[in-house]
């Protein structure tokens, strides 16, 4: 199984440690900067280690109140008299707001639709939405007032699943006046639909058809810090704090939400302790500006881990997927139903599903495809992106529809993988003058198949599954950078992106290093603060090291042009004659550095040498997604487990993802993203699953305690991330954007895995013990 | 002798404070805010993710579930404690070597169970790696790394990180 | 919010408790704590026991038994030499419960008070014949643990009345052990079922499950025929079949009726086979 001398330990597993650093990679110390491709260390890393990075809630604001939320404990309830009185009597409380003593109307806001309101108003539509915010001297005095604030309500009858959304019958989330005249939808509760596709599925032929439905629950992120906000009147302006991934976004709301022009709008972003699409886009930020404005003084909010769990998660899917292949296994029509469930609120939601289902036929050669999809309205708090955007969930669907027709066909399941994938250049979605197949996706899929010996002959009871997944990166984007060159030779790299673990910040430094030839422990990274970096439109969809990996080069590049102009003045030498390398001056008569080149031109007043650079991705109006994907994040992942066929559980013991990165510029960070991914990714397969009580909506595991994620006890006993480079994404360096790939493909992968084991098929996510066992005691009789 | 604030002196970090608490205030809240040591977090409050971790009396505990009141008398140990003159301790060398850190969130956490766990034993096996930091989450998903930073500063190592 | 209280005697503590009757016992904290975050549990004074003399922590050999006092945290109660040579299913349950952090915090005792249906450390102290011993203004007195729990988080302790220590019967013959529990993923968590198994020289088998029912149960057979490896597997499988007919599993977010039944059948073999075994290598002097 596993290789050199593994012996059981106390609990059964190898005492291997899996994984670890893929590549030994030492420590680049190069003095000359050249760090691409080597793993730099972290920057930022020291201040994480010694816990003195501050996240936003361990930011100390003088003079700042507290607030503190109030919510129902159901989903949909219509809103009666709210008592404030015993909650405003408590010592310490300052104010206690409802929707009734806020501007009116009271404003709503929201990144596709501006539907959810800062309170809600007259029903709330899910568990957890807040009807009134305490604000007080401390947490306690809030707490405690939180608990005295009596709402009379009547609860109403919730919709909660697919089935209800879809049913006529059902109550509508969303009332018809906040839908517009013309929207076909506005008496139902689907938000709305797309139809994408290709050729004609009805015409088709195929010599055999096989039909299935999957579906996958909604997970939350749950990312190990709960989400945070502080905001303070700033002179005629305000200063807003907030674990964001997308501080620009948030000002231009605050901004709109205040009257504000941008200019006096502060946001800044602490590097978020995760963020993985939950801290996307605004929560409570524009209550808290609006209520900061009104007392004139600075106020927090912390949100409780249960709280963050009400704010965000997936959107619940089902798909069902008819698909028409020809004897010699190749895709001959995809024919596809997609229902995603949206939370009361569409937040960002509508996108997830909208741009994964754009790719719902994987990344194969499809002649025909018809793919029907629906947003639909829930009473359950807003679903937003996650980490795979949806895709996970579409991977979740075609790849275990491949492994159904590998099976009715009797092909191998790698090669009829193999038969169907996209080459280098093909279309994997046609006819639209898309961005055609960017990479050579197969070497991923054999580099896979490869690592887990796949045909290998495996004991009884052991399994292996192989799965592909591809996602869409940005489609649209804004980065700009600023870099400032030091009159030492030392430099400044202003970026608005956000660092939440993924590690903007060292790559940025390594790209900027390089550039300039400077050692990257003389690069600072200024992110975070919309007054200091300059315009970065989000850090999402794997974006960050294109975009504003381009911006930043860009401006490295302006900054060397300039240098070369400072050179000539200076020593009267032709432009062109001047080469800047490794951070050198090359004279044609001799070589100095940048710091003496800059003490000659400048003189004892100094001075700095500043570059700007941008990359944007535009706007295509006639593309259903709006733009072109920059490039596609793609990745293969092959598992193989032991299932206990008398319990039902799946043991690990090894799995590897291959993602194709084009260059990966910090390989350390790059496999760290996949691993972490990866786990992530099993988690969601296994045992991640947020179940609502069926009369009431209430979230039935809110908190650690009853939502598992994986331990240290979950992993694979065996781990590898690698990656393909060749050099052929868009980015610096011919870079792609990863963090997203490692988790793509992993449920498909595992469920295949779990069949080969022990013959039984799961088409629900998650694949937890008592699903396989049921799968089996069904099989058995 | 019942109380709704007490005199309490705590040893942090080697440094004895002496505080006057609310009876009902946790030592995390303690720590973080009458302290000012915010490098131990909040994340779940129940003792499921080990974010709080710190030892009390060299042994690793979840403050948030801990009294201040209750740790009177006791020695505790934060993140902050560990290294000495701003240089990072061995532990905390191996952690960014072995590029167990990415968000950061669940690191100091991660650092001081791993530091009570060297304290009891010099040399820990993987599996009692594992088990020592089975009751720190991590999302980030860097367990591997995180473990093989405590397999390499268990076998002395600091700046190399060892490849396994 | 609550008054705090830290005596350091069993009278003082009494006193208090007679003052106060809606006070809470405080030792490791960790579920009681929980509960006051949650609001689930609203008390006006906490008393700290853990400066309490007559409570310190400690294991000790006394009159035949293995005395374990009621501060001793999970932490000593697993890395103690005689628990881990006598009681391994025990030491198995007690290692399950929370993460290190957790065991470095709660007491057995605490455990065993908090009287979930699911406590891992019930099944196994069922199947040893453990005993309490109490203390109240009245005086002491000893139940066995079989009586204690009467329903969830609902134990027989009168007012004012505390669990001072856990005894554990010393067996005069070997006696092999073993512990099983289903969980929803392999780090720490709730049981979903908890089971433990007793087998002694004698031949008479014990089971005690918990997670099913309002609390942990124990059934005995004492026809030897679970004792026996010879056994058929068919009748072994009927006899504990007879014996899990008294569970009651509900269905919860953590799991369904018909899989926990299942689930004890399955991990109800499993445990037999291991207590077996480790009584033939006790006997054998392994």
């Amino acid at each position: 199984m596993s290789a050199g001398g593994a012996e059981a330990g106390p609990d059964g597993r190898s005492e291997k440690i899996a994984g670890g650093r893929p590549r030994a990679e030492k420590l680049a110390r190069d003095a000359r900067g050249a760090t691409i491709g080597t793993s730099a260390q972290r920057v930022g890393g020291f201040e994480r280690v010694t816990g003195s990075q501050r996240f936003v809630a361990d930011l100390r604001l003088d003079e700042v109140l507290h607030v503190k939320l109030v919510h129902l404990e159901c989903a949909r309830a219509r809103i009666g008299h709210v008592d404030t009185t015993e909650a405003a009597r408590v010592p310490g409380v300052r104010m206690v707001v409802t929707a009734a003593e806020l501007p009116q109307p009271v404003a709503r806001f929201g990144p596709g639709y501006r539907d959810r309101p800062l309170l809600a108003t007259g029903e709330t539509k899910y568990h957890g939405e807040p009807v009134a915010a305490v604000v007080a001297d401390t947490v306690d005095a809030a707490s405690e007032a939180v608990r005295l604030v009596h709402v009379e309500h009547e609860q109403l009858p919730a919709v909660l699943t697919i089935a209800a959304a879809r049913d006529e019958r059902s109550p509508l989330v969303r009332e018809p006046g906040l839908r517009a005249a013309d929207d076909p939808h506005r008496d139902t509760n689907t938000l709305t639909e797309w139809r994408f596709g290709w050729g004609d599925v009805p015409a088709a032929h195929a010599d055999h058809v096989v039909e299935q439905r999957y579906t996958a629950a909604s997970t939350t992120h749950f990312a190990i810090e709960p989400h945070g906000f502080l905001a303070a009147p700033d002179g005629a302006g305000i200063a807003v704090w907030s674990s964001i991934q997308h501080p620009y976004v948030l000002q231009r709301l605050i901004a709109d939400t205040l009257e504000l022009p941008l200019a006096r709008v502060r946001v800044f972003a602490p590097d978020p302790g995760g963020g993985f699409g939950g801290k996307q886009h605004a929560k409570y930020e524009p209550l808290l500006a609006v209520l900061a404005m009104r007392i004139g003084r600075p106020l927090r909010l912390v949100l409780t881990l249960e709280e963050t769990f009400q704010a965000v998660r997936s959107p619940t899917f089902e798909i069902g997927i008819r698909s028409g292949f020809m004897r010699d296994g190749t895709i001959a029509f995809q024919d596809i139903e997609i229902d995603g469930l949206l939370g009361a609120y569409a937040d960002i939601g509508h996108r997830v599903i909208s741009k994964s289902s754009y790719l719902a036929c994987g990344p194969y050669r499809v002649p025909d495809a018809r793919i029907h999809v629906r947003a639909l309205l829930s009473h359950t708090p807003p679903a937003t992106a996650l980490r795979g955007f949806g895709s996970p969930q579409m991977a979740w669907a075609f790849e275990s529809q491949m492994d159904e027709a590998a099976r009715q066909l009797g092909f191998d399941r790698l090669e009829i993988r193999v038969r169907n994938l996209a080459h280098r250049g093909e279309e994997i979605v046609r006819g639209a003058g898309d961005t055609p197949a960017d990479g050579d996706w197969a070497e991923s899929v054999r580099r896979a198949a490869d690592w887990i010996g796949w045909g290998d002959p495996l004991p009884d009871g052991h399994g292996r599954g192989i799965a592909v997944g591809i996602k869409s990166s940005a489609t649209t984007g804004a980065s700009y950078a600023i870099v400032r060159l030091l009159h030492d030779g030392s430099a400044i790299v202003l970026a608005g992106t956000s660092d939440m673990g993924q590690g903007a910040r060292t790559v940025l430094a390594q790209i900027a290093g390089q550039e300039l030839g400077v050692p990257i422990e003389r690069v600072s990274v200024v992110m975070g603060d919309t007054s200091a970096a300059p315009y970065d439109m989000q850090t999402s969809a794997s974006r960050s090291t294109v975009f504003m990996g381009t911006a930043v080069l860009n401006a490295c590049r302006e900054i060397r042009g300039k240098l070369r102009a400072m050179a000539s003045d200076t020593y009267g030498v032709e432009e062109d004659r001047v080469v800047i390398a490794d951070g050198t001056i090359h004279l044609p008569d001799r070589e100095i550095d940048v710091a003496e080149l800059m003490a000659d031109a400048l003189g004892p007043m100094h001075g700095e040498v500043i570059g700007t650079g941008s990359r944007r991705g535009d706007h295509v109006p006639e593309h259903p997604l709006g733009g072109h994907a920059a490039f596609y994040e793609f990745s293969c992942t092959a598992s193989e487990v032991a299932v206990d066929r008398e319990t039902g559980e799946v043991e690990l013991l090894r799995h590897v993802t291959v993602s194709d990165v084009g260059k990966a510029l910090n390989p350390a960070h790059v496999a760290m993203q996949d691993e972490g991914a990866a786990i992530m990714g099993l988690g969601q397969t296994l045992m991640e699953q947020l179940i609502f009580d069926e009369t009431t909506g209430r979230i039935q595991n809110l908190g650690a305690l009853d939502y598992r994620i994986p331990t240290t006890k979950d992993v694979p006993l065996e781990m590898a991330s690698l990656v393909v480079e060749n050099e052929d994404g868009p980015g610096p360096y011919g870079a792609k954007g990863t963090g997203e790939s490692g988790l793509l493909s992993t449920a498909p992968a595992v469920a295949s895995a779990v069949h080969d084991a022990a013959g039984v098929v799961i088409r629900d996510l998650p694949l937890t013990p008592e699903r396989i066992w049921r799968a089996l005691q069904e099989r058995d009789g | 002798m019942a109380a709704e604030t007490m005199a309490v002196t705590l040893v942090v970090n080697g440094r004895a404070r002496a505080l006057e608490v609310a009876v009902h205030r946790t030592l995390l809240d303690v720590l973080r805010d009458e302290l000012g040591l915010t490098g131990s977090k909040e994340c779940c409050a129940e003792g499921e993710c080990g974010a709080c971790t710190v030892l009390v009396d060299g042994d690793g505990i979840n403050a948030c579930l801990v009294l201040a009141v209750e740790a009177d008398g006791s020695s505790v140990t934060t993140i902050e404690g560990l290294g000495v003159d701003g240089r990072l301790s061995r532990l905390q060398d191996a952690f960014l070597a072995a590029g167990g850190v990415q968000c950061g969130f669940c690191i100091p956490g991660m650092v001081m169970s791993a530091e009570a766990l060297l304290a009891r034993q010099a040399r820990a096996t993987p599996a009692e790696i594992r088990e020592a930091l089975s009751g720190n989450l991590c999302r980030c998903g860097g367990y591997n790394q995180i473990c093989a930073a405590v397999a390499a500063a268990c076998s002395g190592e600091g700046h190399e990180a060892e490849e396994r | 919010m609550f008054a705090y209280a830290r005596p350091k005697g069993l009278s003082e503590t009494f006193a208090l408790l007679d003052a106060e009757p809606e006070a809470r016992l405080l030792a490791g904290g960790t579920d009681l704590l929980v509960g006051v975050r949650k609001g689930n549990v609203i008390s006006p004074l906490l008393i700290d026991l853990k400066r309490v003399a007559e409570l310190a922590s400690g294991i000790s050999e006394v009159d035949g038994a293995l005395r374990i006092g009621a501060n001793t945290v999970l932490t000593e109660v697993i890395n103690d030499r005689r628990v881990q040579e006598t009681y391994p299913a025990l030491v198995a349950a007690a290692r399950v419960v929370g993460s290190i952090q957790i065991r470095n915090r709660a007491t057995l005792v605490g455990n065993l008070c908090n009287a979930s249906p699911a406590a891992d450390t019930a099944p196994p102290l069922l199947v040893f014949g453990a005993i309490l011993e109490l203390a109240g203004p009245d005086g002491r007195r000893r139940v066995p643990f079989a009586d204690f729990v009467t329903g969830p988080g609902r134990t027989l302790l009168e007012s004012g009345e505390l669990v001072t220590a856990v005894e554990l019967p010393l067996p005069a013959d070997p006696v092999g052990s073993a512990f099983q529990r289903m969980t929803r993923r392999r780090g720490v968590d709730l049981a979903t079922v908890n089971l433990a198994c007793a087998v002694t020289s004698g031949g008479v088998t014990r089971f005690a499950f918990g997670a099913v029912g309002p609390r942990a149960i124990v059934v005995a057979d004492g026809t030897g025929m679970l004792a026996d490896s010879k056994t058929d597997p068919v009748d072994v499988d009927a006899l504990i079949r007879r014996m899990t007919a008294e569970a009651t599993p509900i269905s919860n977010v953590r799991a369904s009726r018909e899989y926990r039944q299942a689930m004890l059948l399955v991990l109800s073999r499993r445990a037999l086979e291991s207590a077996r075994e480790r009584l033939a290598e006790a006997r054998r002097g392994g």
